[in-house]
């Protein structure tokens, strides 16, 4: 076959280049990792009509369908219609026609306009989870209407618990559910069930003081799971009511220095959450002086700074009382080559404008 | 007289009672269960007819308004002391057929037991008068039929709501004047007959027999599955088993008070003695203990009634789904498995 296929314009559109020439690797979005059973059916259309028969379990939760020849990626494209429309526009109140907030019109008929914004993973969440402290799916459907269409790269993973079974530690931007527990004295019966299950599962933030019969807590390295109101025999343990949020910062893997994420913030409400994410576009084309590369997250913080990180992604964000800002980040990166930072002066990044 | 009456004239009835009695009954705490974003339902006071939960059965049990999870017993002072006040408004309960004859239970043990009356008890219970309320026949979880609770007797007023109001028969006169000018009904309650759930208690009046299931293997099962938390005690209609704490104020341990505190018999040290001797020091011990105390020992001693009154409260809260039915039923093939082999000619069973 010929081969004059523009590899890039193909990823931009979710086809993954194949180490087989004039194949690809069909990725479609499931926000959070949730979509209706129903679509399975369709999935499974896509592969038997067009793609090798085989499905794979996307590292980013999306539907993946290898084996697409490229000769047949309109005929999927037409036939993806329906799942964009219906799981983006209509289940997550997409406007598929802005890219980055830019009116740009969407031609039904043509699969997915960017790649940029990956898809938002989520652990199943208190959907299912007996840990989960939040709905993780429905977090993902909010956000996903924030981030995507969008050529800005940002890979966000949610999980509903400090367990992080969902690996908020190794993306852009984690997301983690908290709440605050709230002690009700009048019905600790003071067996201590709280104080180990902190012990063994968590921080080790709980002590029973014999002299008061009552549970006292060091708050400040509560990491807010809920594991003493999962043990509590009698209530006396609940959750607050308002959901709340740790937001880990620029976790990657990559073949340069892979890191796991930092604490940015910490006991933030859900509308702090999409406030900030609001302004991850700002950021992004600000340090990239506003033409999108392509370029993960956490480069982009190194880059700028955290403080610059800081300043623009808060700007306009109104902080809910509890909520809790990183004055600095200190990263833990693996080098895998000793200094590899230390290089000449053209070679390194720019952040910001850089004008003519 | 029976009464049937709409959502206005419930609310009325309410306030009524309400200028006489703090009314408690099964009130929902939203997001307050062990699962994020699951409720809890327990008794507390309510104001409004909207607060009650009358199609559902309470998380924890009616027996929290007369014994409390927690409360201070007296206050100190170097050598004198102080009784803890009484409230002074009567208690009306609107509390389900089980959670009522549960109180027989309760009433057994702080009033009648060793002839000795627990005054921090009956002074409560000396207030508290009973609305029972109807069920609808319960959930999977309850079994009253078999347990002989399904009929409780101890009761002024009997309610049933459903969403057009409440139909009501007063039983006890001293309530008919909060019913003036109600619409009159020929309402009389109705108690389940039958439950989904059956349990056959096994009969374990021979010694030889206890003492060959005290051995028996089925309870190790539970040395794996149980995690000794207390949820089943705690939500029990009828255990009543607290400890006692002095708790001095600040740094001087010449002022402070002593607090009755809900003990559980599942928890590990519940039985620990000087020296550090535990009685019952595995889970299985403990859910051997308790199961035969509800189904064999309370009745031994008192003669009446078996402890447990069905309510499937345990089974509902134990967060590693051991059911109280289930174990009552291996308890009975166990004990068959020993009657065959004793009358096979005594071979103990291990």
């Amino acid at each position: 076959m010929n081969h004059d296929i523009d590899v890039k314009k193909m990823r931009i559109n979710c086809f993954r280049q194949s180490k087989v020439p004039g194949e690809f690797m069909l990725q479609m979005r499931a926000p959070g990792g949730m979509v209706d059973a129903k679509y399975l059916s369709s999935i499974e259309h896509i592969s038997k009509t067009w793609g090798d028969g085989n499905f794979h379990f996307g590292t980013r939760q999306t539907f993946d369908i290898p084996g697409i020849k490229y000769e047949n990626i309109d005929a999927v494209n037409e036939y993806i219609e329906n799942y964009i429309t219906e799981v983006d526009e209509e289940l997550c109140d997409v406007d598929m026609d802005k890219v980055a907030g830019e009116p740009q019109e969407w031609d039904v008929k043509s699969g997915y306009p960017t790649i940029g914004a990956r898809n938002i993973t989520a652990c199943v969440g208190n959907y299912h989870c007996i840990c989960g402290n939040m709905n993780t799916y429905e977090l993902a459907r909010k956000i996903e209407p924030i981030i995507f269409p969008s050529h800005y790269h940002i890979k966000i993973n949610i999980s509903g618990c400090p367990n992080d079974c969902n690996k908020a530690h190794m993306c852009d931007f984690g997301i983690i559910g908290t709440a605050k527990m709230e002690y009700h004295p009048e019905r600790c019966i003071a067996c201590g069930a709280c104080v180990r299950n902190c012990e063994h599962g968590a921080t080790r933030v709980l002590s029973l003081n014999e002299d008061t019969g009552r549970v006292e807590k060091d708050p400040c390295c509560c990491v807010g799971c809920g594991e003493c109101v999962r043990a509590c025999p009698a209530g006396a343990w609940t959750r607050s009511e308002k959901k709340l949020y740790k937001i880990i910062i620029g976790g990657r893997t990559g073949r340069q220095t892979p890191r796991a994420g930092k604490m940015f913030l910490n006991w933030a409400s859900e509308d702090v959450v999409l406030n900030v994410l609001r302004n991850w576009q700002k950021f992004s084309a600000w340090v990239m002086d506003y033409k999108p590369e392509y370029l993960h997250g956490g480069h982009l913080i190194d880059r700028a700074g955290y403080k610059k990180f800081k300043e623009i992604i808060l700007d306009g964000v109104e902080l809910n009382p509890e909520c809790l800002v990183a004055e600095d980040i200190f990263w833990h990166e693996t080098e895998y080559r000793s200094n590899f930072n230390v290089k000449p002066l053209s070679m390194h990044h720019t952040a910001g404008p850089q004008g003519e | 007289m029976g009464y049937s009456l709409n959502p206005d004239q419930t609310a009325e009835l309410l306030n009524r009672l309400a200028e006489d009695y703090r009314i408690y009954a099964p009130k929902r705490f939203p997001k307050q269960g062990r699962y994020s974003d699951t409720d809890i339902i327990r008794y507390d006071r309510i104001q409004t007819p909207d607060e009650i939960v009358w199609d559902q059965k309470s998380d924890y049990p009616a027996k929290e308004v007369i014994s409390p999870i927690q409360q201070a017993l007296f206050y100190f002072t170097e050598d004198e002391y102080r009784e803890s006040k009484k409230a002074k408004k009567p208690v009306l309960l609107l509390a389900r057929p089980c959670d009522i004859t549960a109180q027989l239970v309760q009433e057994k043990i702080y009033a009648e037991n060793g002839g000795f009356k627990d005054l921090y008890y009956d002074r409560v219970h000396n207030k508290v008068k009973f609305a029972v309320m109807d069920c609808g026949g319960g959930d999977d979880t309850c079994f009253c039929v078999s347990m002989g609770s399904n009929k409780p007797e101890n009761y002024s007023l009997a309610f049933k709501f459903d969403e057009n109001g409440l139909k009501a028969e007063v039983s006890d006169d001293c309530f008919a004047d909060y019913f003036d000018g109600m619409p009159e009904d020929d309402f009389t309650p109705e108690f389940v007959e039958e439950n989904e759930l059956k349990v056959t208690i096994p009969d374990l009046s021979d010694r030889d027999v206890r003492l060959a299931l005290k051995s028996h293997p089925m309870w190790k099962e539970f040395d794996k599955r149980c995690i000794s938390c207390g949820s089943c005690t705690v939500a029990c209609s009828t255990c009543t088993c607290f400890t006692t704490r002095d708790i001095c104020y600040g740094d001087n341990p010449e002022v402070g008070e002593r607090r009755r505190v809900t003990a559980s018999c599942q928890v590990a040290g519940f039985d620990q003695m000087a020296g550090q001797r535990e009685i019952r020091s595995t889970a299985g011990d403990r859910m051997r203990y308790k199961i035969l105390h509800k189904f064999h020992d309370h009745k031994a001693r008192f003669g009446d009634r078996h402890m447990c009154v069905g309510c499937g409260r345990c089974t509902h809260m134990c967060p590693e789904f051991i059911s109280i039915s289930a174990t009552v039923n291996k308890m009975a093939d166990a004990v068959d498995e020993i009657k065959a082999s004793l009358a096979d000619g005594g071979n103990h069973v291990e």
